[in-house]
């Protein structure tokens, strides 16, 4: 890994910070689901605006019916979390949520948004706590039930050039749901978390 | 700053959000004075109480799951009027120029952490967000009717061309992905001409609203039709093999035949023409299955009219 920004030591740091962030995450997420949750090893890198569809679409796949939520974070760090699930594994959010009643369009929209604030919460935590950030949250809104990534993330809709982004893969123990966690940090944050990372390594 | 905690409580007493804050065993520990003139209850009766208990209307197993999440989590949770309209049957504040039946609300759950960083209480923010559902309501009532209209052909009330084209594209696409059968038909009133010319404008227009009519009715659920162009229409049949078109095509031939088009104090006897074309491998796209049954229609026209012919593709050989 290499983050131009950030000198050896900090992104060493940084990828740590992700490290033990995510293994908060899956246990928190674990405790709650009733099943192991496995989170990829963090990657994290520099994209621009430009290369944000590719980025992604390697990822997740460009072409393929996903449904997205987003949901924005703020304080000592800004950014935005992208959730993307599959399609093929949406169908067992009821139940591993513990919905009983007939799920209709609602009820898989909030179904989506509780599972996606779920996911970004519990890595957004693990990140702060790790950092000793305090970081608030806005509410989760639905990009779409279903439709291509490419077509909603529009590198023309964005207004910044270069992010910092962080990429999760989750899956859960026996089932077919997928899920990917893109976090995205804007210019300024960049900035903000090489002083934090800083503090991190000298607290070591 | 002495007074600064008792501003505070001031604040959080008369904000213009319900605040109320639970315990880990879902007592109530804090309720503002919105949640109290809303609801009706005061204070004095419902701390100390189970939230379940004096509320067992609310989704209990639903919002305790989401409460313990926010103890497990340590973590922010939400709620919103377009998921789920309210957490509480609260009137609202446009009884009259409304039109929802109650207080449409955006919930946020806050975890509250003592020293220890441990989760104790859980805090509830609600926002009445009536204003906004009511306006957003209007505005998709609105995109879609404009939607509507900017697919509809203003004579007939059929679809457009541009809409029945996008349509067709897109069951093509349909067709091609899942090796469907897919059918299509262009009709087109015999000698149109000769109405506008013998019986003016009006009468064309007339007949052709009769005949957008009659087809219209002759349809089955899943087909598409649309006003292709000045006497033209369009009939697009996902998942029909070719059996299936020419028996719509007789139907909808004589459904034009059989009775004269009333005109006035008279009857005007109408017929129509159909060409019928049929995807397959090899069909590049949908223009292509348009040129075909176009040419099947031109078929049609030059063997005598009020009749329907099959595009037949040059045999492999």
């Amino acid at each position: 890994m290499n983050i131009a920004p950030y000198s050896e030591d900090q992104t060493d740091a940084l990828q740590e910070v992700a490290n033990i962030a995510m293994g908060q995450a899956g246990d928190s997420l674990a405790r709650i689901m009733g099943h192991f949750v496995e989170l990829s090893v963090p990657r994290i890198r520099l994209v621009t605006v430009q290369d944000l569809v590719a980025t992604v679409s390697e990822m997740v796949g460009a072409k393929e019916d996903v449904a997205a939520v987003r949901q924005a974070f703020y304080n000592q760090l800004r950014g935005e979390a992208i959730v993307v699930i599959k399609q093929s594994g949406a169908d067992e959010l009821a139940e591993l949520m513990d919905y009983e009643d007939e799920v209709d369009s609602e009820a898989e929209e909030e179904l989506l948004l509780e599972v996606a604030n779920l996911l970004v919460g519990a890595i957004i935590n693990g990140i702060s706590e790790t950092l000793e950030a305090e970081l608030g949250f806005s509410a989760p809104s639905l990009m779409t039930t279903g439709a291509p990534l490419e077509r909603v993330l529009t590198p023309d809709k964005l207004t910044w050039s270069h992010a910092l982004l962080v990429e999760v893969h989750l899956c859960i123990e026996g089932h077919k749901f997928k899920s990917h966690l893109l976090l995205f940090m804007a210019e300024e944050s960049i900035d903000a978390l090489r002083g934090i990372l800083d503090n991190f390594i000298d607290d070591l | 700053m002495a007074d600064t905690p008792q501003l505070l409580d001031f604040i959080v007493d008369r904000t213009h959000a319900g605040i109320f804050v639970v315990d880990r065993d879902m007592r109530i520990v804090l309720w503002n004075q919105f949640m109290e003139v809303h609801s009706g209850r005061k204070r004095d009766e419902l701390l100390d109480q189970d939230l379940f208990d004096a509320f067992p209307e609310l989704p209990r197993k639903w919002l305790t799951r989401k409460i313990n999440n926010v103890f497990i989590l340590k973590n922010f949770s939400f709620t919103s009027w377009e998921q789920r309209p309210y957490l509480f049957k609260f009137p609202h504040n446009r009884p009259v120029t409304g039109g929802v039946d109650c207080m449409r609300q955006d919930c946020t759950l806050m975890p509250v952490k003592n020293d220890a960083g441990e989760v104790e209480y859980v805090c509830f923010t609600l926002f009445d967000v009536t204003d906004t559902s009511i306006y957003q309501m209007q505005l998709e009532d609105l995109t879609k009717q404009l939607r509507d209209a900017s697919n509809r052909d203003g004579l007939t009330g059929l679809h457009n061309r541009r809409f029945i084209e996008e349509t067709l594209a897109s069951e093509f696409a349909r067709a091609q992905r899942h090796d469907h059968a897919l059918s299509l038909i262009i009709t087109d009133i015999d000698h149109f001409k000769r109405v506008n010319d013998e019986h003016g404008h009006l009468a064309g227009d007339e007949v052709l609203r009769r005949v957008a009519q009659r087809l219209n009715d002759g349809l089955r659920i899943s087909d598409h039709l649309g006003r292709y162009g000045g006497e033209e229409f369009l009939v697009v049949l996902p998942e029909t093999p070719l059996e299936g078109a020419e028996t719509l095509c007789e139907r909808l031939r004589q459904a034009i035949a059989e009775e004269p088009i009333p005109l006035g104090d008279g009857a005007l006897p109408v017929s129509i023409s159909l060409g019928i074309s049929q995807f397959r491998p090899g069909v590049r796209n949908y223009e292509q299955l348009i040129e075909e049954a176009d040419q099947a229609l031109y078929r049609a026209k030059e063997t005598g009219r009020n009749r329907y012919t099959i595009f037949q593709p040059p045999s492999a050989a």
